[in-house]
């Protein structure tokens, strides 16, 4: 047997273990039912944060996309609107992160960054939601619903972020 | 570990200024966006048929009771400023009373049996066919 070609670093064990947990913790979100179809707590978002905070960007997009294609193949969604809804969800709430990330530390903490994510991760959704799955304005009566979600959702994760960011795990 | 000392000093309080700042920013958009969507059209004036006969139309924005006779014998119709339901009605299944009061535009009460349909009708013409 040859030898394994790709050199594997430090990083990558990293993005691994981090992307591990994320997909972890989706998967018990997908398997509790939802009072409300659609909204779901995003409990993976927590990994991502962590990541951006404590590691870097680069590794937080890692971990996040690694998530979304690992967790449709499991799930069986893989290429689905629900697959597609979940990468453009995934990918504006990276973008709107990597706009926010420096924003001030002595007066916002990583609760806003999780309030931003939660709200661009609805953005996305319904940008895609309203431009392929269902053209149709109906589905803009449906926004006051998810705003509260990730209002509710975002400030929840925010905190146990910080929680976990306090913990001061360092691997 | 320069990052991690700025990590620690971040996490002396537990939500900032600028979290609750954003916090009220989101809520604030929320109420906004909820009241700007959720707001569904009222509507102004009641029209009654009997069978395909237009009986007529009638403001919503007043206290009255009409009786109509019908095929089989009276409906009693009560419009109490801005809704409007169905009293009494010689049917037998009665589900034009079951459904209770309407107030919001296009929304219709039709009793089959007396041949008689009410519903709320708005300043502007109705479609009476959509195509997508």
């Amino acid at each position: 047997m040859t030898p394994s070609i790709i050199k594997i670093n430090h990083q990558d064990h990293r993005v691994a273990k981090l992307a591990a947990i994320a997909i972890a913790l989706s998967l018990i979100e997908f398997f509790f039912p939802s009072p409300i179809p659609g909204v779901k707590p995003g409990i993976a978002n927590i990994i991502v944060l962590f990541t951006i905070i404590r590691f870097d960007f680069v590794t937080a997009v890692w971990v996040s996309v690694i998530r979304v294609f690992v967790v449709s193949i499991i799930v069986g969604t893989f290429l689905s609107p629900t697959f597609f809804l979940s990468l453009t969800g995934s990918l504006f709430s990276l973008i709107f992160l990597f706009i926010f990330k420096g924003l001030n530390n002595k007066y916002f903490s990583v609760i806003s960054l999780s309030l931003i994510a939660a709200f661009a991760h609805i953005v996305g959704q319904f940008l895609i939601v309203r431009l392929w799955i269902i053209p149709h304005d109906g589905i803009f009566y449906l926004i006051p619903i998810f705003m509260i979600s990730s209002l509710v959702f975002g400030l929840v994760n925010g905190i146990i972020t910080q929680s976990l960011l306090k913990l001061n795990i360092s691997k | 570990m320069k990052k991690l000392k700025k990590i620690n000093s971040q996490l002396t309080k537990k939500i900032l200024i600028g979290d609750l700042f954003l916090i009220f920013f989101f809520i604030g958009l929320t109420v906004f966006l909820t009241l700007m969507l959720w707001n569904f059209p009222q509507g102004e004036y009641l029209k009654i048929q009997m069978g395909n006969k237009n009986i007529g139309t009638f403001s919503l924005n007043q206290n009255i009771t009409k009786v109509i006779d019908g095929p089989i014998g009276k409906t009693e119709i009560i419009i109490d400023s801005g809704k409007v339901r169905v009293s009494k009605s010689p049917c037998t299944k009665k589900y034009c009373i079951h459904q209770g009061w309407i107030n919001q535009l296009h929304q219709t009460i039709v009793c089959v049996p007396n041949k008689m349909s009410i519903s709320i009708i708005g300043n502007q013409s109705e479609h009476d066919s959509l195509n997508y």
